[in-house]
């Protein structure tokens, strides 16, 4: 085990741990400095046993570190090592589960101020967090309702509120939205962008959804059988046929390739474009974000104009042409250059890149077709999406 | 007799209140260490607590008479001191506790198991040890199940008469509660004192009944008495 010098408000996680389960032992080992790390798997995998093992509810046995501070495992001080297994009490960490989990006996301001305690013995005012959270997570209504006057959504953004309030060092979020359904979970979704980006919590998230990974996580860790199997960008790793696509191979449900970008829509009349937007600055809004690449979409969605928002774009829908293609009734044709072409069980996938700030795109070629059109890294071809196959996610 | 019916009526009151304030703490103790504990041992220390359930009222009585008989094991003789038990009104307190005990920690033990543990977990995670959660949070939530617990248990007191009349008597202005008041004046062939005496244990009854009603655990709004879930 390294004992590197860590930096005193370093908020990096380091887990080395091994914690037997029914089917099999969970042993996951990685070191995360994302403000946002998402683990990814099929159910079953051990993402909610390693969520318990970080916040100290399960009993493992290895490493869990946050920053400076050493949860689970040996600490080193000045030549003498001391067992460490902090209760989850002295975890500080805010836990959100799938169902809330709210105190049925408190208002909801009392559900938020639950962790009051802990953030004053902190040394933190928790009132100026606590307004803070009311306003971005629009709680103010609900303030005096009992938990059994709120809707799931309404729920699920009072368990997130109050997991702040306690000024935690960490978040830790059990597929927080998995109890939703779909347009409820897409409304949530940007409630959490705006936690991790106003908020600077930092934070890891267990999700199975690969738009809610896209979307909100810098890094990914793939669980499959209680061991890692890929660890990296999450575009990358959800638009990889050798990562997704051997969860289908696998006989699970699977998400399929699909790839998530950021947008902004703009209306020219009848007509609808995602324009997208360089990676990492869409909350900005300047102009000056966009990369000069439109996608026509269906003017019905009932978007704004000038909202951000994700477009998704399913690999099996996409086409490749290697001359640019005539007579189509497909609106978006662009040009694309192909970064790699990745084996994949039924064919290959081709990541193409539309401009250089943009990750790539992934897109489903059938066997033998990447051969028959000479396709390579580098080639110069033409990305085509039919205009219903750009699906709008947000508004965010 | 107004004044000897006012003494019963106080006496009953003060034996089951006493006996019901004795035995809350530990019953409460017991029934959250059987809700959210196992150890080696707990079907005994289970089936021992029930165990005043189904034994005759007068075998439990027996037993307290044979524990504090003068060469019993908690007599004269073995501590060196008389606890003055026998024959008092403390007997009477003894024996309503003994008797209501099983009750009050069942009670309480239902009235625990249906406090979500995650909930307790989720306290944990927010900053509150052992002990504030509990205070916090599990006794909050098993809160109407326990006063229903202590309203049960002094239901019992008022109306235990086996052991009571083994271990106190059943001396008039002394030890005689209102069960065992009824019993003699019906014995005497005094039915007008006997109805007088049972219409005032039906007010009692009635009376603790609404209450317990009233207190009965409602639903608390989509997270009581979920399992903990156990998936990876």
């Amino acid at each position: 085990m390294s004992h590197r010098l860590i930096h005193a408000d370093s908020t990096e996680l380091e887990i080395d741990v091994t914690l037997p389960l029914d089917r099999f032992d969970l042993r996951v080992a990685f070191t995360s400095n994302a403000p946002s790390l998402g683990l990814f798997g099929p159910s079953g995998a051990g993402k909610t046993s390693l969520l318990e093992v970080i916040a100290g509810l399960r009993r493992a046995r290895g490493r869990v570190r946050c920053g400076s501070e050493v949860w689970l495992g040996e600490h080193r001080e000045e030549d003498r090592a001391r067992s460490i297994d902090r209760s989850p009490s002295r975890r500080s960490v805010g836990y959100v589960p799938q169902d809330g989990l709210l105190f049925p006996h408190w208002t909801v301001r009392r559900n938020l101020l639950a962790g009051a305690p802990r953030a004053r013995a902190a040394g933190v005012d928790p009132s100026a967090r606590f307004d803070e959270v009311v306003t971005l997570l629009e709680l103010e209504p609900l303030l005096e309702r009992p938990p059994s006057a709120l809707s799931g959504g309404e729920r699920q953004r009072v368990a997130l509120g109050r997991a702040l309030c306690s000024r935690p060092r960490l978040l830790l979020l059990d597929e927080p939205l998995a109890a939703l359904d779909l347009p409820l979970r897409r409304r949530l979704l940007p409630f959490l962008r705006r936690v991790r980006d106003e908020l600077t919590v930092p934070m890891v998230l267990v999700t199975h959804d690969p738009v809610e990974a896209q979307v909100l996580c810098d890094e990914l860790v793939v669980l499959r059988d209680g061991r890692v199997v890929a660890h990296g960008p999450p575009r990358r790793l959800l638009t990889d046929p050798r990562i997704v696509g051997a969860e289908a191979s696998a006989g699970r449900s699977a998400p399929g390739l699909e790839t998530v970008l950021p947008a902004r829509l703009r209306r020219r009349g009848e007509v609808a474009h995602a324009c997208l937007l360089a990676e990492g600055v869409e909350e900005r809004g300047a102009a000056a974000d966009e990369v000069g690449v439109e996608l026509r979409v269906r003017a019905a969605d009932s978007v704004d104009d000038e909202t951000l928002v994700w477009i998704r774009l399913h690999a099996d829908e996409l086409l490749l042409a290697v001359e640019p293609p005539r007579g189509l009734s497909a609106r978006n044709v662009l040009p694309a250059r192909v970064l790699e072409i990745v084996p994949a069980p039924n064919g290959s996938v081709a990541r193409v890149e539309l401009a250089p700030e943009l990750p790539s795109v992934a897109v489903e070629l059938a066997a033998g077709t990447a051969d028959a059109l000479g396709l390579h890294a580098g080639s110069a071809v033409h990305l085509v999406a039919k205009a219903s196959s750009v699906r709008i996610v947000g508004p965010g | 007799m107004t004044g000897a019916l006012l003494d019963i009526l106080l006496l009953t009151l003060r034996v089951a209140a006493v006996s019901t304030a004795l035995v809350l703490g530990p019953a409460v103790a017991l029934g959250y260490l059987l809700a959210r504990h196992d150890f080696r041992g707990k079907r005994l220390v289970s089936a021992l607590v029930g165990l005043p359930l189904v034994l005759p009222p007068t075998a439990v009585g027996f037993l307290l008479l044979r524990l504090l008989a003068v060469d019993g094991p908690l007599g004269r003789e073995r501590l060196g001191v008389d606890l003055g038990l026998l024959l008092s009104w403390k007997g009477a307190v003894l024996a309503a506790a003994a008797m209501s005990i099983p009750l009050v920690a069942r009670t309480a033990r239902v009235a625990f198991e249906a406090v979500d543990p995650r909930l307790e977990t989720m306290a944990q995670t927010l900053g509150y040890g052992r002990v504030g959660t509990f205070v916090r949070v599990t006794l909050p939530l098993a809160g109407r199940g326990l006063a229903a617990a202590a309203i049960l248990g002094f239901t019992r007191a008022v109306g235990e008469f086996g052991a009571t009349v083994t271990v106190a008597g059943n001396i008039p202005g002394r030890t005689q509660t209102l069960a065992a008041a009824i019993f003699s004046a019906q014995q005497v062939g005094d039915e007008a004192r006997a109805d007088v005496l049972m219409l005032v244990a039906l007010a009692i009854g009635l009376a603790a009944i609404w209450i317990a009603e009233a207190l009965a655990p409602r639903a608390t709004g989509g997270t009581g008495g979920r399992v903990p879930r156990s998936r990876s």
